[in-house]
């Protein structure tokens, strides 16, 4: 794979990408706590405004390489 | 759902358990359970209840329960550390085995209660087992830069290449009425273009993957990046990922002259491939 290519498979990974799927998706099961809809929404709204502020500053954590290579 | 124990006052010292995901008890190794149990912060425990495991953690129900939870959940700080630990947990758990990730905050009351959802949905939990099994999903993202997207066309579009020579000799209004002929038909090759990449390389990478799916588009905002986002899918891929990054390089080297880039993430539980609610047996 040429370096270009490198440059362009980035692997990164925002605290955005983990609410994304933490907290919109994966099994809601029947447990005794859980979050509802409401609950969501409200950690969305606490969230964004962190996530706006430090999107642009928070350096990406590598996840896998661009090899493909588990790090 | 209503049990003396929810009703009941809560003391301080009262667990609960929070339930990460569930995974099959014969992939999930004796050394797994050591090294969940001596890494994270929190305690992580392999819960066996007949073919399936619950990866669980003991809390405190002062942390997690109704009354304390909104105001946590507005706690910028403490959210991100739970969000970055459940996520953390999981990926540790896919480095051995296979996981059906849970929702975030999915606590029981007592180790009773997680033992009876484990084998009252057994069949339905065994069923999404068996889909991810072997498999993780990786999210990709593809952007376009408009100045790379121009020059790219300006080599095949004749229209274009045409119209660029024209504005290198006019002057004055005439050059200012070519350029913004050139900007209009840029914008609308563009547009088109656009509309075509996201099922481009949808069907390209949905040929080398088990599964995949269109996620909605982020805005700037979201994404972080300044250029515009085409396509944002998720896909189901086998857990050694080389027929899927081989599919990634040659698309990538496909519509890079086109000024799009890609960006992967994952490998990830397969949060998007998991039913949303199980349903009842």
């Amino acid at each position: 794979m040429s370096m270009s290519e490198q440059q362009t498979l980035k692997h990164q990974v925002t605290l955005l990408e983990l609410v994304d799927r933490v907290l919109n998706r994966g099994v809601v099961v029947s447990g005794d706590i859980t979050l509802s809809v409401a609950d969501v929404d409200l950690v969305y709204v606490g969230l964004r405004v962190l996530l706006s502020s430090v999107a642009t500053l928070e350096e990406p954590r590598e996840r896998i390489s661009a090899t493909g290579a588990a790090p | 759902m209503t049990t003396p124990a929810a009703t009941a006052p809560l003391r301080r010292n009262d667990l609960g358990w929070y339930l990460y995901g569930v995974a099959a008890a014969d992939e999930t190794s004796v050394p797994l359970g050591a090294r969940l149990a001596a890494g994270a912060a929190q305690k992580v425990e392999l819960v066996a209840e007949g073919s399936l495991v619950g990866v669980a953690s003991r809390v405190s129900l002062q942390e997690f329960d109704e009354p304390t939870l909104p105001e946590r959940l507005r706690d910028a700080t403490w959210l991100e550390e739970k969000i970055r630990a459940h996520e953390q947990v999981l990926e540790r758990v896919l480095e051995d085995a296979s996981v059906v990730p849970c929702r975030f905050c999915t606590v029981y009351r007592s180790e009773v209660e997680l033992r009876r959802f484990l084998s009252e949905r057994r069949e339905t939990l065994q069923a999404a087992l068996d889909r991810v099994r072997g498999k993780v999903e990786v999210g990709v993202k593809a952007f376009i830069d408009s100045d790379r997207f121009t020059a790219g066309r300006a080599k095949q579009n004749d229209d274009i290449r045409q119209l660029e020579t024209q504005i290198s000799t006019a002057e004055g209004g005439r050059a200012y009425m070519e350029r913004r002929r050139l900007e209009q038909l840029v914008a609308s090759e563009l547009e088109r273009f656009r509309g075509e990449a996201a099922d481009r390389i949808h069907t390209h990478l949905l040929a080398a993957a088990e599964d995949g799916l269109a996620l909605p588009l982020q805005t700037p905002e979201l994404s972080g990046r300044d250029e515009k986002m085409v396509f944002n899918g998720a896909y189901l891929v086998t857990a050694d990922r080389g027929a899927f990054e081989d599919a990634l390089a040659s698309l990538a080297r496909d519509i890079r002259d086109d000024g799009v880039d890609l960006e992967l993430t994952g490998p990830w539980p397969a949060y998007n491939f998991v039913p949303v609610e199980l349903s009842a047996e």
